[in-house]
């Protein structure tokens, strides 16, 4: 909200206070200062001047050349470029050495060879308005060669952010009651704006919607003159960037941002018979002063005569009723709308203005007539007629405050101030408005904010200030629970990742439906109902779309090695219609295995198995045996899409990124990607480990080469070795892998592999030949049983 | 005999001298000291050296064989100290070292919620957590946010057809949390993802992440919220920092304060960012808790307690100096890299 400073000081004399502090006395106060603008002129040298003559600029056709009169005794002269002046219009001179708003300083010149000697301005070049159309023409009455700042002082507007629980803040009043408060400075005389007479049981208003509507009032006010508003309503519009329109609507304006009370004139010509407060029928179509229709339903309020509805209540008024210049007769409404209902229908007709502004945050109910009045007052000064000499009121003032009962003993204890006095916190809620009576607080109507004793606690808080408050520090053991144990399992797997050069990446977890083919893993994921874009529709089933998109950025940046891995959410989409959420941690690697060097300039590319090392070599995993086991269908943008097993446990899933989908994001080596269970990665690490008594006899190995079909997977050669029962063989390990795709040193269907076999005993150092004997059983047993020819 | 010792010995340490290799030496060793070396033959003449001479004859021939023993043995070790040196010739130690696989980064965001989340622990909280896919009663109802809140809408919020919402902010796992206690205190930090219906620009994502912090008991007070955030803030931001608690208002909370930190920007003056929410935790959540739960753990009359929760994002901006939100969702490596330890 923009507020005047200007404004705010007719109702307090804040001239002690400089303008930072009383951006620090706002913002300590719980009303946020977004912005601070200083408005109009500071220098005197800025002064009220007559234009007594002007000729055409003999050299320009657009200058003038005029002599006007500063007071000073001596004319001057000045060439100016506006138009909209006329011999004895009075206006705002700029002499030689003021400094304008924007630090532009005036001085003697010549212009296009005729000497000017000051500059006449406008609004804008006095930092009033936007108004640049020509010059600011005064009041007539102005006192020639007085200092413009003396006529219009110099404003500042601070941009407030008043949070919602602080509707009374809302207009200048309650901030000066407000500033009030803070400051001991007193306001400047209490206004009393009752309304001499009221008439409560009129047949000109019908009430039938007293939920919505409590209190409705309405002035009749006849004979009127719709003009413009005097410079000085104009200018109090302005000044908080309100566009003037015209008198009676500028005083409506007035009253709302002086008093935080929205009111309505009607164009009571334009009425048919009396006034009905009602809800809308279902469909009711309304066209508003915004020009647009809106189609209304039966929760929304409207003000209606007896035809149609005139206004959505609160809302907005209607353009066929609203007030213009030819009007002559008003009704002036002024009236409590329930918040709740005025929110709903300017939600959902996604239409709000300062009026809706403040009705659904809760205006003050005790206010209604005396804002009903002074706009009255200001409509009789300004546009003349004459009023009914009394107020229809129909329904009744709500009452929204309660008596609370505070226990000051319990505010001292909340707020850890055992210093605080009950005189301290009595002078404190006093100074708020509120009274004491009986041991019970009294609050203000405009404080309806204030229902529990822990509201009065708040606000005394707001006035001491946390300075106040001691710094205490209470460090309580509570025992670690299994997110903790999860969170410090998932740091060690993202050091260990970062330890094998991986990047980690964090992405977000909305996807697009197209991404959603990149999924690993299966599922679908839950799309939401209101995406903003569609880039962003679905909550991922999976890290792997995000893993590709972020290749895809990379690639596109030149990177040529990419090792990435995110641990994060997933969420999956149940048959029964709810979701499982899920911690995942996805890997992505592709190009060269290590950065280039001297040592190695272009590295060979990445394959699966570095990607296998990877996974096998996580926390978590060091004493598990891994299967992978290829999915009878891989994904369309997968090759060899393999779930990786651990006995009866699923891990995740590893695969190569399909070729053609590689491609599509010009990917320069092959990618690998794999997504695993967080959860699962956990089971693998259970519990401190337990010693194992080392061998005390030495071992002796004794290698085996053979030939197998080239499809022989690494895995059957493993489990035969896993299986065998020789009581002194304890250990097999791969150490040769060889094919030759040509079939020069062995056939392309076959392969060559080596492995290395170790037998120890417990018991005693191995003879010899008691290891021959049993690798020769084991040789025997393998050709048997596989299509394996050792080659001896 | 003595001249002959003698010679020998000067023969011998020349030849010792002249040496090359150990194979050289070995041949030296054996032809003087070895079982037909010439010192060795000498020695067999000891019989026919006359009484009054053995003992004069005796010494020298120790002598010269423990002068041949040790100058074998110092020539050794002057050709293994000589091999030695030229093993090591010619490396270059200023040469890059080897990469290996390289190392990696933890994502800035990553890094700061681990100092965050340390700091934390230290005070004491443990990690709580709850899921994204949120219901409104967890996300607003027991929030103390009613039904016609601004936040409450699909222009802001994210919904699922099925009338649940992506969370808003991480309080529901305040609501989580104290649902399910079998005691007080809690004392909870929960670290997670948010989400706004936010274009995503410069300075809004529409996921983010914060950090949710909640202590309730039968005695905390202002004091204690003031002192645990001053402190945690100095952690995070140095020791000398000023913090300073704005009044401000959040539904779930009262009184409610806005933080901010004073930080100095590179030449410009120092100013007050903010940084975090926070408040003592309104009753009307604690009776809504115990609505939901069936029993009064968290009466409203005794049971106090803080509640905060800060940008993690926005942290790592200020932090890192990083101008653009978008390069956290982006994981530009050249980014990342920046963020190595």
């Amino acid at each position: 909200m923009q507020v005047s400073l200007s404004w705010l000081s007719t109702h307090l004399d804040l001239s002690s206070y400089t303008v930072p502090q009383l951006s620090d006395l706002l913002t300590f106060a719980g009303v946020e200062v977004e912005g601070i603008e200083e408005r109009g002129v500071t220098t005197d040298k800025v002064v009220v001047a007559q234009i007594d003559s002007f000729v055409q600029h003999p050299n320009a056709d657009k200058l003038s050349v005029c002599q006007v009169n500063d007071g000073s005794g001596t004319a001057r002269q000045i060439v100016c470029g506006a138009k909209n002046f006329k011999a004895g219009d009075k206006v705002p001179l700029a002499l030689p050495g003021a400094v304008l708003p924007g630090g532009f300083t005036i001085k003697e010149g010549k212009l296009r060879d005729v000497a000017s000697l000051g500059m006449m301005c406008s609004g804008k070049e006095l930092g009033l308005g936007d108004d640049h159309s020509g010059l600011l023409i005064m009041a007539a009455d102005s006192p020639i060669g007085t200092p413009f700042n003396q006529l219009n002082p110099a404003d500042v507007l601070f941009d407030l952010e008043i949070t919602p629980n602080r509707p009374d803040l809302l207009s200048h009043l309650g901030l000066a009651r407000e500033l009030s408060a803070l400051t001991g400075i007193p306001l400047k005389g209490q206004r009393d704006y009752t309304a001499t007479k009221t008439k409560t049981d009129s047949s000109d208003i019908k009430l039938e919607a007293k939920d919505a509507c409590p209190l409705y009032t309405a002035r009749l006010i006849k004979g009127v003159k719709v003009g413009p508003s005097p410079e000085w309503l104009r200018r109090r519009l302005e000044s908080i960037g309100l566009r003037p329109i015209n008198s009676i609507v500028d005083i409506t304006n007035y009253v709302m941002m002086e008093m935080g009370q929205s009111l309505h004139c009607f164009d009571l010509d334009k009425l048919n018979g009396s006034i009905v407060v009602r809800q809308a029928t279902d469909g009711e179509k309304f066209l508003a002063l915004d020009s647009q229709t809106y189609t209304l339903q039966t929760d929304d309020l409207v003000i209606a005569d007896q035809k149609r509805a005139v206004a959505i209540a609160g809302v907005m008024g209607g353009e066929e009723t609203g007030v213009t210049e030819v009007t002559t007769n008003v009704l002036l409404e002024a009236a409590w709308f329930t918040p709740s209902n005025i929110r709903r229908t300017s939600r959902r007709l996604g239409l709000s203005s300062d009026s809706s502004y403040r009705f659904e945050r809760g205006i003050d109910p005790q206010q209604v007539q005396g804002a009903s009045e002074l706009a009255t007052r200001l409509i009789l000064e300004i546009a003349g007629g004459t009023a009914d000499d009394v107020l229809l009121v129909a329904g009744e003032t709500p009452v929204l405050t309660s008596e609370i009962t505070l226990d000051d003993d319990r505010a001292r204890k909340l707020l850890g101030t055992a210093d605080l006095s009950s005189d301290e916190i009595r002078s404190i809620l006093t100074k708020l408005g509120l009274t004491l009576e009986n041991g019970r607080w009294t609050v203000p109507s405009y404080r309806a904010d204030l229902q529990r004793p822990v509201d009065l606690i708040e606000e005394i808080a707001r006035v001491i200030g946390l300075d106040r408050v001691p710094s205490k520090m209470t460090a309580v053991a509570v025992p670690s629970d299994a997110t903790d144990r999860a969170y410090d399992f998932a740091m060690t797997i993202r050091q260990a990742l970062v330890n094998r050069g991986c990047f980690e990446a964090q992405t977000l977890r909305l996807v697009a439906e197209a991404q959603l083919a990149d999924t690993l893993g299966g599922g679908t994921g839950v799309a939401v109902k209101n995406p903003l874009s569609e880039d962003h529709t679905t909550l991922r089933p999976s890290i792997i779309p995000g893993l590709i998109a972020t290749a895809a950025l990379n690639i596109r940046q030149g990177a040529d090695r990419l090792r990435f891995f995110e641990l994060g959410r997933v969420f999956l989409k149940l048959p029964n219609g709810g979701s499982r959420e899920e911690e995942r941690l996805a890997i992505l690697i592709s190009g060269p295995v290590s950065p280039s060097s001297w040592h190695a300039r272009t590295p060979q590319p990445a394959d699966i198995n570095e990607l296998m090392g990877i996974i096998q070599n996580l926390p978590g995993l060091s004493r598990v045996s891994i299967e992978p086991k290829a999915v009878k269908e891989s994904p369309a943008n997968f090759l060899l899409t393999s779930e990786l097993r651990a006995g009866n446990r699923n891990l995740g899933w590893i695969a190569q990124l399909h070729p053609s989908r590689a491609r599509d994001i010009s990917a320069r080596h092959p990618v690998y990607v794999a997504e695993l269970l967080l959860s699962a990665l956990r089971q693998g690490s259970t519990g401190p480990a337990k010693f194992e008594e080392l061998p005390r006899f030495p071992g002796m190995t004794r290698d085996v080469a053979m030939e197998v079909p080239a499809d022989l997977p690494h895995a059957k050669v493993a489990a035969f070795f896993a299986t065998q029962k020789e009581p002194l063989f304890i250990a097999s390990e791969v150490f040769d892998v060889f094919t030759d795709p040509t079939g020069q040193k062995i056939p392309s269907d076959r392969k060559s592999i080596a492995w290395t076999l170790t037998y120890r005993s417990p018991e005693k150092t191995l003879e010899t030949a008691e290891v021959d004997a049993a690798h020769q059983r084991i040789l025997a047993a393998l050709e048997k049983a596989l299509p394996a020819t050792v080659r001896r | 005999m003595l001249t002959q010792l003698d010679s020998l010995k000067t023969e011998a340490l020349a030849a010792l001298a002249a040496a090359q290799d150990e194979t050289t030496l070995e041949a030296v060793r054996v032809n003087f000291l070895g079982k037909k070396g010439s010192v060795t033959a000498l020695s067999q003449n000891m019989r026919d050296v006359p009484v009054d001479q053995k003992k004069e004859v005796g010494a020298k021939l120790n002598d010269v064989r423990t002068a041949i023993t040790d100058s074998i043995e110092s020539k050794k070790l002057a050709l293994q100290a000589a091999l030695d040196a030229k093993a090591v010739e010619g490396i270059d130690i200023t040469l890059p070292g080897r990469p290996g696989t390289g190392n990696g980064a933890l994502h800035p965001l990553t890094q700061i919620r681990d100092v965050a989340i340390r700091t934390l622990r230290r005070l004491g909280f443990i990690l709580a957590e709850g899921p994204e896919i949120e219901t409104e009663f967890h996300c607003f109802d027991a929030l103390n946010t009613p039904a016609d809140h601004p936040a409450r809408n699909e222009k802001d919020t994210f919904y699922l057809p099925d009338g649940r919402l992506l969370r808003t902010h991480t309080s529901s796992v305040q609501i989580r949390t104290m649902e399910a206690a079998k005691s007080l205190p809690i004392r909870i930090i929960a670290p997670g993802a948010a989400y706004r219906r936010d274009e995503i620009d410069a300075t809004h994502l529409s996921v983010f992440n914060q950090l949710e912090g909640l202590y309730v008991s039968n005695d905390v007070s202002l004091a204690d919220l003031k002192g645990t955030l001053e402190a945690f803030f100095r952690e995070i931001f140095g020791p000398g920092t000023a913090v300073r608690f704005r009044p401000h208002f959040f539904p779930f909370t009262e009184p409610s304060f806005e933080i901010d930190v004073k930080l100095e920007a590179k030449g410009k003056d120092a100013r007050w960012i903010e940084i975090a929410g926070c408040g003592m935790v309104d009753p009307a959540v604690f009776e809504a808790i115990n609505k939901a739960r069936g029993d009064t753990l968290f009466d409203p009359e005794t049971t106090t307690g803080f509640a905060f929760g800060l940008g993690l994002d926005r942290l790592a901006m200020i932090l890192h100096s990083i101008t653009d939100i978008r390069h956290l969702i982006e994981n530009d490596v050249r980014f990342l890299q920046q963020f190595a330890a």
